[in-house]
């Protein structure tokens, strides 16, 4: 028994202590009852019965306390003189003895086997979370997955709030995104201490006390395998006196064992590293394409710019052939940006997100500068427009909402033949617009339908026939999404058009009446 | 024209841009000066007179805006900037320094010269206090405070006509949603970027032939407001305009 005993365990023991002294009375009260109906007068025996509750119940000190008062109370009560703690009969006394012999070894022996049952028990309990967390692990399906089993689990052991950090640099972006986790400065701080120790064992094992007054113990998972990242352990205010808070190192590290040890039976060391690994090939990949369009699109300019200064040139103005080679460097240069641009959409959808730079916008003046910028690819075709007068403001980035059209009328202009008619309408309905481009070209099937939206999609009956990325409409879809909205397509089948259906929320814009105009 | 050439300085860290540029400006009766750096452009637009400057965004030495911006600190002299699509914030920035407007690369020779045109254009109106502009079939004329379209006055309220006035002072030249506002609300209303909009929607209905499909009043989606003129004529819309 350590000699340190915190508030709360203090309050246990006296909470034991006093329901022990309760037995002990009723037991009292109840020989007394004996002693005066039936004429019983040895009853010292029956306060072995406190002394078995009080040692299964509230521990060894409790029993030591019910055989103590057993003594003192058959000593007072029942043994001559009656009424005093002494006793004239040597032969009770010789009882009296026995009994505390007795007692004391039942106190020793039923508060073994208490603290035993407590001990399995609480086995159990592990062993069960340990087992289920293993099958969490076994199931994961990549890195964050495996991550946040880890946290679940020690948070159900521990029954603390933990945080699992990947990395020290991950620590600060988590503490920034996770407002719920809110993690103090010294606690991101000791992780990044831990991670450049060499053996990623704390140096003190202490917890950290933030500014708040709680205090935090940080671990590594697992100090042979970086992969499994930072734990760090809530511990709460230390007011409660320190053993608590050493029961719980020991237990917190005690479970990260147990963890670390089924981590590595089950190859997660690996498969975190594989994850990783694939992840950043993508990063990779997505920085290459990146920078590789970028660089691609200032010779593009120079091409362009030469062949439109050549196609004005008076030596060539008698040259037809000519001109219409110069003309042909131009378009295919123009064909060629797009792509370009396209991969540069693309690359900033999945590396760095879309930031919509949001501002009140006129959803015909989008549509207008869309088809604007589409005019040549839409020369062939007959276009219908149905826009209402009275349509209300969107509250949008105008730019994105326009790439993503011309993304959709590029589409229809590439899967409808020439001279069918593009159908543009646009309607407000339920605090929504929705923007409708029909055309009447290839239409989609079942199989089709729910795969236009994915990234490199291509029809397998048009990719034949049609050039192109697969990345228009993904493109328009993230687009479309960062301002809010959504994207639908709706075809009555293969050959019988489609139907691309924009959806963008509408906000009221409040103008004030003085505002308005009658003020100069 | 018959006026002596016009000189374009042109700041372009890309020897092949400024080559095509150079011999399309030659070709349409421009002198051309060069500058392969910002510091150079700047020096080279105090050395000699200039009449318009074009600005690459991205150089080597410092960005386009402190080029603009330091050109800006003492002289007028008509700007016009490369920049790459996408980069609205950028524009929107640099014409609020004082560039006077914007072509996005990769462009046409023949987009820029309309741009340069107009700009010209505008600087020897100002100079010459030109009281009228004409925009296809729509006249504003700025002493009397009059528009008439196709001959017959138009009622304006003074909102609306505040709003053409500023930018029939930018003719043909492209004017920030921000600076509009301002001239238009005060600096007070310079985010309330739906007064504009509305606004806008009432005048088209006034001035444009056809005002589901703008051709006067033109919009620069994410940037600003342009009143269309002459050089735009040839990108397909049927405009017509003379200044005078």
């Amino acid at each position: 028994m350590p000699f340190t005993i915190s508030l709360h365990r203090l309050r246990q023991e006296m909470r034991g202590l006093l329901l022990t002294l309760c037995l002990v009375g009723i037991v009292t009260a109840g020989i007394f009852t004996f002693v005066w109906s039936v004429g019983l007068t040895r009853g010292t025996v029956v306060y072995l019965v406190p002394v078995l509750i009080a040692a299964m119940r509230w521990g060894l000190i409790a029993a030591l306390f019910a055989s103590a008062c057993g003594v003192l109370a058959s000593a007072f009560f029942f043994f001559p003189p009656l009424y005093s703690l002494e006793i004239r009969d040597p032969q009770e006394v010789i009882n009296l003895l026995l009994y505390i012999v007795v007692a004391v070894v039942v106190s020793q022996l039923a508060s073994r086997l208490k603290n035993e049952l407590e001990k399995s028990h609480k086995r159990e309990i592990d062993l069960r979370d340990l087992y289920a967390f293993s099958r969490r692990i076994a199931v994961a399906f990549d890195v964050s997955d495996i991550q946040s089993a880890i946290e679940d689990h020690l948070t159900a052991v521990i029954q603390r709030k933990v945080v699992l950090f990947a990395t020290a640099r991950d620590a600060a972006g988590n503490a920034r995104r996770r407002a719920d986790a809110a993690v103090p400065p010294q606690v991101l701080a000791e992780i990044e201490k831990l991670e450049k120790a060499d053996d990623r064992r704390p140096s003190t094992g202490d917890p950290v006390v933030a500014d708040d007054g709680e205090a935090w113990l940080v671990r590594a998972v697992s100090p042979k395998n970086p992969e499994f990242g930072f734990v760090a352990v809530n511990l709460g205010r230390p007011s409660h006196g320190h053993s608590d808070a050493d029961d719980l190192r020991v237990r917190v590290d005690a479970v990260l064992a147990d963890a670390t040890a089924t981590l590595d039976r089950l190859g997660i060391a690996q498969a975190i590293n594989e994850a990783r690994m694939r992840a950043e090939t993508d990063q990779l990949r997505e920085a290459l394409i990146g920078s590789v369009s970028h660089e691609l699109r200032t010779p593009l300019a120079s091409i362009m710019g030469a062949a439109t200064v050549l196609s004005t040139a008076p030596a060539l103005a008698g040259e037809p052939k000519l001109q219409a080679l110069v003309q042909d460097v131009r378009s295919e240069a123009e064909r060629l940006n797009n792509d370009i641009e396209n991969l540069i959409d693309a690359t900033r959808i999945s590396s760095d997100g879309v930031k919509p730079r949001m501002e009140w916008a006129d959803p015909s003046d989008i549509l207008d500068s869309a088809l604007d910028r589409c005019r040549k690819k839409l020369s062939r075709h007959t276009l219908s427009l149905n826009l209402p007068k009275d349509l209300p403001l969107v509250h949008v980035d105008p730019v994105l909402v326009k790439q993503a059209l011309v993304q959709v009328f590029d589409n229809a202009a590439k899967y409808s033949p020439p001279g069918s008619t593009i159908m543009v309408a646009a309607r407000a309905r339920d605090g929504r617009i929705v923007l409708n481009v029909s055309d009447q070209g290839a239409g989609l099937s079942e199989s089709e339908l729910p795969h236009i939206w994915d990234r490199f999609a291509r029809g397998e009956r048009t990719a034949s026939l049609t050039s192109g990325s697969g990345l228009g409409l993904w493109i328009a879809n993230a687009f479309i999404a960062a301002n809010g909205g959504k994207m639908d397509a709706i075809s009555d089948g293969p050959g019988r058009g489609t139907t691309i259906a924009i959806e963008l929320p509408v906000a009221q814009a409040t103008v004030h009446p003085m505002e308005s105009d009658q003020d100069e | 024209m018959s006026e002596p050439s016009p000189i374009v300085l042109i700041v372009d860290d890309e020897i092949q841009i400024r080559r095509f540029l150079r011999t399309g400006f030659e070709l349409n009766g421009f002198v051309v000066h060069e500058a392969g750096t910002g510091t150079e452009g700047i020096r080279a637009a105090t050395l000699r007179p200039i009449d318009i400057v074009i600005v690459d965004l991205g150089l080597p030495d410092m960005d386009g805006s402190d080029v603009v911006e330091r050109i800006r600190s003492w002289s007028t002299v008509p700007i016009i900037v490369l920049s790459v699509r996408s980069a609205e914030a950028q524009k929107v920035r640099l014409l609020e320094m004082g560039a006077d407007d914007y072509v996005v690369k990769p462009f046409g020779i023949a987009e820029l010269l309309a741009r340069v045109r107009v700009a010209l254009r505008r600087q020897s109106r100002a100079a010459s206090g030109e009281p009228s502009v004409t925009v296809g079939p729509l006249t504003i004329d700025l002493a009397s405070r009059t528009v008439t379209l196709n001959g017959q006055r138009l009622t304006l309220t003074p909102k609306e006509y505040r709003l053409l006035q500023v930018l029939a002072q930018h003719a043909g030249n492209v004017v920030t949603h921000q600076h509009l506002l301002k001239e238009v609300w005060g600096s007070i209303h310079m985010q309330d970027t739906h007064y504009l909009r509305i606004f806008v929607r009432k005048l088209r209905q006034k001035i444009e032939p056809a005002p589901d499909s703008p051709k006067i009043l033109v919009t620069e989606l994410g940037v600003g407001y342009r009143l269309a003129h002459t050089a735009d004529a040839e990108n397909g819309a049927a405009v017509t305009a003379t200044v005078g």
